[in-house]
């Protein structure tokens, strides 16, 4: 601890399985100029409440697990220094998705509003014999940490939970850009629905609270301008059948 | 796979009558503003009865108010439609607040047409 | 998993965890239900715009029928008329046409942005766009309500 030691006051949510609903603890933390939300947070845990759950595992913002709401805002804990945030610290888990306990949500809903294949492989990198020699066409890089703040901070995803959300349409738009044999027609036909490209209301929320530079609601825009112009090209050519069938 | 139950391109319909729609009010209603409350020099630019009614019976106003009436009430159901999606209702739900909306719509024309129309044989 | 490939529909038990059946546990939330359309704190530019194109919306719907009724009063002759007229021009109501005014620029000139970006014609200037359509707006709106309150004068 620096000479800037200081003490502050987080409130944290608090959950339980079981309880009628969520409680807010205040807890006075030790910190300085760099004592990062997660830190003031695993003090609570260490010192104070071994009880306090919460996810957290690469501390530098890369693997997208300790997601929270601070002071109402979408961060992620590991990177967010309590001397950036003024006043009381208010602590709560990401919104929009079920709470499993204190500042852990469920996930699950999250990804299932993925376009299959997800998450991580696509049938390009299912390679049935060892590893061959090149690695480079199983490289692909990615923004998406898939840490779950923009869908915490769109408000469509607040009221409505058909809507896909930004990440899922941003991962879509990355398939578009380097399909890797995956379905262009099919990834096309999941997003022209009205609970994924066209619910989103523009405002560009996500690409706000994306601590990873993905831009999801530019993507979701580019998307659309891809509809459009599947559309047109549809109207161009004769159609065999008056419905739009997804061959398998 | 299974295959889609609807036509994939009319999914995405509402939103693009909603913006081809918003697109045309910008015109209609700017024609609107500026026939009602820019060219009659009187407080608000509104104009007597006697006045109003001759408005309304010349035939290209006629015309042109009737087109405005209904384009605004399409933008206007299918916005308060994309409000009520926004809640995420069940389908039975959502499918009955949409033909409560589509009956909406064609009062609200019917109405206003009629309206226009009774004003206009009275001048 | 290749098998499933990409599918429009989602299948019933997707379904199910979207709708939150078999799922315990509460879903954290700033403020309930569509209040959150509205609540502003610690969100940006952009969810302003959303929540006032939406507020602007319903204003102008409400209107809408609103409108309709007032004219209505035509079918009641001129001494009817007249009665609305002597209202139309208080202050008070001359006050809530510069509302208006405000609310049909607003949602149209932001409904003309979200057309353009929404259709992915101006992706990476969106928020110029929307500045640039306030201040022309700004305009349109003094201007008017200049208008609204020196006519006839």
């Amino acid at each position: 601890m620096t000479a800037n030691a200081t003490t502050r006051r987080l409130r944290v949510h608090r959950y339980k399985r079981g309880d009628s609903s969520p409680r807010i603890e205040e807890h006075d933390v030790p910190a300085d100029e760099h004592t990062t939300v997660l830190e003031a947070l695993r003090w609570i845990q260490l010192n104070l409440d071994p009880t306090l759950g919460l996810r957290h595992s690469c501390f530098h913002a890369s693997c997208g697990t300790c997601g929270v709401r601070v002071n109402g805002r979408e961060r992620l804990a590991c990177v967010t220094m309590l001397s950036d945030v003024p006043g009381t610290v208010t602590v709560d888990p990401i919104a929009n998705l079920p709470v499993l306990h204190d500042l852990a949500v469920d996930m699950e809903p999250f990804y299932a509003r993925f376009p299959d294949p997800h998450p991580i492989v696509r049938d390009s990198e299912l390679v049935p014999d060892a590893v061959p020699p090149g690695t480079a066409q199983h490289e692909r890089f990615e923004d998406c940490i898939e840490c779950g703040l923009c869908l915490s901070a769109c408000p469509v995803a607040a009221t409505d939970g058909t809507y896909v959300g930004p990440a899922a349409l941003a991962y879509a738009q990355r398939l578009l850009d380097e399909p890797r044999g995956a379905d262009r027609d099919a990834i096309l036909a999941w997003a022209d629905q009205d609970t994924a490209a066209w619910r989103c209301h523009a405002a560009f929320e996500c690409t706000e609270a994306c601590p990873s530079d993905v831009r999801p609601a530019q993507r979701i825009m580019a998307l659309r301008r891809e509809l459009r112009h599947r559309r047109t090209e549809q109207g161009r050519e004769v159609p065999e059948q008056p419905t739009e069938a997804v061959s398998p | 796979m299974a295959t889609s139950s609807a036509p994939a391109a009319a999914r995405s319909r509402s939103w693009r009558w909603t913006a081809i729609t918003g697109v045309a009010l910008l015109v209609l209603v700017t024609i609107h503003m500026v026939a009602h409350h820019f060219v009659v020099d009187e407080i608000g630019g509104l104009r007597t009865y006697e006045h109003v009614l001759e408005y309304i019976a010349t035939p290209i106003i006629f015309v042109i108010e009737g087109v405005f009436l209904v384009v605004v009430t399409v933008h206007t159901m299918l916005g308060l439609r994309s409000v009520l999606r926004d809640f995420g209702l069940s389908g039975r739900w959502s499918r009955l607040l949409e033909r409560g909306l589509i009956a909406l719509g064609v009062v609200t024309v019917a109405y206003g047409i009629v309206l226009i129309g009774i004003l206009a044989s009275r001048a | 998993m290749s098998e499933r490939g990409l599918r429009p529909e989602r299948d019933p038990g997707v379904e199910e965890i979207l709708r939150g059946r078999g799922r315990q546990g509460p879903v954290s939330r700033k403020a309930p239900g569509p209040v959150a359309w509205f609540d502003l704190r610690g969100r940006g530019t952009g969810h302003l715009a959303f929540s006032l194109h939406r507020i602007t919306g319903l204003g102008i719907a409400f209107y809408l029928y609103l409108h309709l009724a007032v004219l209505s009063m035509l079918l009641g002759g001129e001494d009817s008329w007249n009665g609305f007229l002597e209202l139309a021009t208080t202050p008070l109501f001359l006050g809530l046409d510069v509302l208006l005014v405000f609310g049909l620029l607003f949602h149209g000139l932001n409904g003309t942005r979200l057309s353009l970006v929404g259709s992915g014609y101006v992706p990476n200037r969106q928020k110029a766009l929307f500045w640039s359509f306030m201040a022309l707006g700004a305009i349109l709106l003094v201007y008017s309500a200049v208008h609204v309150f020196t006519a006839g004068d």
